[in-house]
């Protein structure tokens, strides 16, 4: 690296690149290495509660919302595609599950807790998909189901 | 002072990047779910566990992987038991973060889910990416 002397012996007005090129070159290198390549996560908040073992800091579920009826989604793994279920009626895809949870939410109430009871073999993406979609119209009150079985392997100590 | 400026600056710059690569090598590298509503993490005062939930890569298997080591349903569980306590004894809540391969099957991650509502943590998260 040449030292940049302040003055010029031959008094000429040109630009010293090198230094230039030098810093430019540093900051280039700062930038590439600070921005990185990977995606940056977000986060997709969920609410767990067991039935007798609260000991939770959320407030308990008021009891006139307790006589409301709650969504329930059936969502399993059909052949190699997801199929949803909601009160007896099939649907194939994601976009009129979405849309019939909007409607829910806009004219029933919005406050409505949805389960989401999921297949066994149902890959995460569909069961983050159908989670997603009811936090996008508005229900944001989203449990999972669990088997009793599963329940029951997890609680045994 | 020119070659000192120069040594000073590349030694900023170089704690600068390690660092910021040493935060990113927290995390296991896995394919993600994609969800369009998801919220941007804040960095709160909250205790966190980041349970990792990926195929192996030499058997395919499901894992779950926490801080490192391959965990089973009752080892998951008491480290839960000791993080509650730990998080009541500091006075802070406790937040489990679920990390999982979008190709993971849901019976594998229902346990976990499972396990966390038994052992009284509540603040269940998964990560995504933004769409």
């Amino acid at each position: 690296m040449r030292a940049a002397t302040g003055h010029n012996d031959r008094k000429r007005l040109d630009v010293q690149m090198t230094p230039m090129i030098d810093v430019i070159f540093l900051l280039l290198i700062f930038f590439v290495c600070t921005a990185g390549f990977q995606r940056i996560e977000n986060i997709l908040p969920t609410h767990m509660t067991l039935p007798g073992q609260v000991q939770s800091d959320m407030p308990p579920v008021e009891e006139e919302f307790e006589d409301l009826d709650t969504i329930v989604i059936n969502l399993r793994w059909v052949g190699d595609s997801p199929q949803w279920e909601i009160s007896g009626r099939n649907y194939n895809s994601l976009p009129e599950v979405q849309s019939l949870l909007a409607a829910i939410a806009t004219q029933v109430r919005s406050d409505l807790p949805v389960i989401l009871d999921v297949g066994a073999v149902v890959p995460m993406e569909n069961v983050i998909d159908l989670y997603d979609a009811c936090r996008l119209v508005g229900l944001e009150r989203v449990q999972f189901a669990a088997s009793p079985e599963t329940v029951r392997a997890a609680t045994l100590r | 002072m020119t070659p000192m400026i120069d040594v000073v600056f590349l030694l900023i710059i170089f704690f600068l990047v390690s660092s910021h690569l040493a935060k990113q090598e927290t995390q296991l590298e896995m394919e993600l779910a994609g969800a369009a509503s998801g919220a941007t993490p804040e960095e709160t005062n909250d205790r966190r566990l980041v349970v990792n939930v990926l195929p192996d890569e030499a058997t395919g298997e499901i894992q779950v992987v926490v801080t490192g080591n391959v965990m089973n349903t009752p080892n998951l569980r008491s480290m839960l038991d000791f993080e509650v306590e730990q998080a009541k004894l500091e006075k802070r809540a406790l937040e489990v973060r679920i990390r999982c391969d979008r190709r993971v099957p849901y019976h594998k991650v229902e346990p976990i889910m499972v396990t966390c509502a038994a052992a009284g943590v509540w603040k269940v998260t998964f990560a995504v990416l933004g769409e």
